[in-house]
C-alpha cells in the first residue's frame, strides 16, 4: 500500500514537471519568433547593424567631399568681388547661427557619467531618465554667453531635441547613450563658474550621486548639424526691407 | 535527484545558447531603425550638396551669378537661423502660476512655474517638431536661456514673468498631443494645478530673433586669423 501512494506522488510531480517546461518553451518560441534561435537572430540583427553604420560612415565621407568641392568654388568666385565678399561673410555668420558649419574656440567640457551601481541594493539609476537636468545644463551654459553647444558631438541647433528612446538617448535623432558629454565654446571662466555656481547646476547633478567632471580648453570643435530642418508649416513672413 | 539533473541540464545548454536577452535584441533593433533614419538624412543632404555643387559648376562656366546665389544662401540660412520672422499653423500654450489662494502642498514652490517646467515643455515640442518657438515673443533659439531669476524668468537676456505664452509652428495635432497626452510634462503640470491652456491656431506670428549676434570665441574650423 505504500509504496502505491509513493508511485502516484512521483506520476504527479513528474506530469507537472512535464507541463512546466513544455509551458515554458512554448513562450519563448512565441516571444522570439517560431523555429528561430535568439542566437540565429541577434548574429543577424549584428549583421544588419554594421551594414547600416558601414553606409552611413560612407555617406557622411560623401557628404564632407560635396562641402569640401563646394567651398572651393565658393571661395574661388568669391574673391573676384568685393560685394560677393561682403555676402559671403554674411551667409558664413548665418550659418554659425544655424549650427550648418563645424566651429571651434575656447570653453568648457562637462562630462555626466552615470552613479555607480549600488552593489548592495542592485538598483542603478542612470541620467536618461532625468534628461532635463542635461536641459538645465544647457540653459545654464547659454546664460553664461556660450556660443555653440554639443551633446555627445551632435550640435545643439534650436530644433534638437534630447529623448529618451528605451534605454538609449536620442539627440537630432541620433542615438547614444551615457556617458553626456557637453561642449560649449564661449568665454572659458564663466562658462567653468557658472557651472560651478555654489548650489548651481554641478552639485545639484552631484546630490544625486553622478559623477560630473568641468574642465576649461583652449581649442575646442563642435561640429555642425548634419540634420536639415525642413520648414513644412511655417512661412518666412516678407518684411519691408529699407 | 531529476530536479537537480535537470536544472543543471538547463543551465548548460541556456550558457551555450546566450547571454542574449529578448531585451537586448529590441535595444538592437531600435538602434538599426534609428541609423537607417540617419542614412535617408544623409540621402536628403547628398542630394542638396550635389544641386549645390551643380549650381556652382554653372557659375564657373559663367552661366550664372555667385551673387544671386549668395543671396539665396542667406535668405535660407537667416530663416533656419532664427533670423527671419514666421507664419503658420501651430498652437499657443499659456502657463501661468496656481491662481488658487491656498497653496497646493506644504511648498509654495510646487505653485510656481520654474525654468525646467518650461525646458520640458519646449523639449516636447521639438520632439513633436516644431519649427519654431517663442516665449512671451522672444523666439528659443539654440543660443536662448531659459533661466529663474527670482521672480522672473530671463529668456535671450529678457525678463518675463508669469503668465508665460508659448507659441510653437508645426503640425497643430501633434505639438497638441504632445502636451497634452497623459503621461506628459504638461499633463503633470496640471496635477500641480498650474493653469496650462493650449489652443490649436491656424495662424501663429512668431517674431525674429532681435538679439545682435556677434561670436568672440567661435570661428569655423579650419580658418586661422
Amino acid at each position: 500500500m505504500k509504496k502505491y501512494k509513493e508511485y502516484i506522488a512521483l506520476t504527479i510531480v513528474s506530469i507537472i514537471l512535464g507541463i512546466i517546461v513544455s509551458v515554458q518553451f512554448k513562450t519563448v518560441n512565441k516571444t522570439l519568433g517560431e523555429g528561430l534561435l535568439p542566437t540565429q537572430r541577434a548574429q543577424q540583427l549584428a549583421s544588419e547593424l554594421k551594414k547600416a553604420q558601414n553606409e552611413r560612415d560612407l555617406l557622411i565621407n560623401k557628404v564632407d567631399e560635396l562641402e569640401a568641392k563646394i567651398k572651393q568654388y565658393e571661395i574661388e568666385e568669391v574673391d573676384k568681388n568685393i560685394y560677393a565678399e561682403n555676402l559671403y561673410n554674411d551667409t558664413m555668420k548665418y550659418r554659425m547661427l544655424a549650427g550648418y558649419l563645424d566651429l571651434e574656440g575656447p570653453g568648457v567640457v562637462i562630462e555626466i557619467n552615470d552613479p555607480p551601481v549600488d552593489l548592495e541594493y542592485g538598483l542603478g539609476y542612470s541620467i536618461i531618465d532625468e534628461l532635463d537636468l542635461v536641459l538645465q545644463v544647457i540653459s545654464v551654459l547659454n546664460a553664461a554667453d556660450a556660443e555653440a553647444i554639443s551633446i555627445n558631438d551632435q550640435r545643439y541647433t534650436s530644433f534638437t531635441e534630447i529623448e529618451k528612446a528605451g534605454n538609449h538617448i536620442e539627440i537630432n535623432g541620433v542615438s547614444t547613450s551615457p556617458p553626456i558629454v557637453i561642449k560649449a565654446i564661449g568665454p572659458p571662466d564663466t562658462l567653468e563658474s557658472a557651472l560651478n555656481l555654489k548650489g548651481g547646476i554641478v552639485t545639484i547633478l552631484r546630490n544625486y550621486d553622478y559623477l560630473v567632471q568641468v574642465y576649461k580648453e583652449n581649442n575646442i570643435i563642435i561640429p555642425k548639424s548634419r540634420k536639415i530642418k525642413e520648414f513644412i508649416y511655417a512661412k518666412p513672413v516678407e518684411e519691408n526691407l529699407d | 535527484m531529476i530536479g537537480v539533473f535537470i536544472s543543471t541540464q538547463i543551465k548548460m545548454k541556456l550558457e551555450t545558447i546566450t547571454p542574449i536577452t529578448i531585451r537586448s535584441l529590441q535595444t538592437m533593433k531600435a538602434e538599426i531603425n534609428a541609423l537607417n533614419n540617419e542614412i535617408a538624412e544623409l540621402n536628403n543632404i547628398i542630394k542638396m550638396k550635389e544641386e549645390e555643387l551643380a549650381l556652382l559648376e554653372n557659375i564657373a562656366k559663367g552661366d550664372d551669378n555667385i551673387i544671386n546665389i549668395l543671396l539665396e544662401d542667406i535668405k535660407y540660412n537667416k530663416i533656419h537661423s532664427g533670423k527671419t520672422a514666421l507664419e503658420g499653423p501651430g498652437i499657443i500654450i499659456k502657463m501661468y502660476d496656481n491662481p488658487e489662494e491656498r497653496p497646493f502642498g506644504y511648498d509654495l514652490n510646487e505653485d510656481v512655474i520654474h525654468d525646467v517646467d518650461i525646458l520640458n515643455i519646449i523639449n516636447d515640442l521639438r520632439i513633436a517638431g516644431a519649427e519654431a518657438i517663442s516665449i512671451n515673443n522672444e523666439r528659443v533659439l539654440s543660443t536662448s536661456e531659459i533661466k529663474c531669476g527670482g521672480p522672473i524668468i530671463r529668456i535671450n537676456g529678457r525678463s518675463s514673468a508669469t503668465p508665460f505664452v508659448i507659441k510653437a509652428i508645426g503640425d497643430p495635432k501633434v505639438l497638441y498631443a504632445a502636451v497634452n497626452a497623459p503621461g506628459t510634462y504638461g499633463d503633470l503640470l496640471k496635477i500641480y494645478n498650474i493653469g496650462f491652456e493650449t489652443s490649436i491656431e491656424d495662424s501663429i506670428y512668431i517674431p525674429a530673433y532681435t538679439g545682435d549676434f556677434q561670436f568672440r570665441y567661435a570661428k569655423p574650423l579650419g580658418k586661422d586669423d
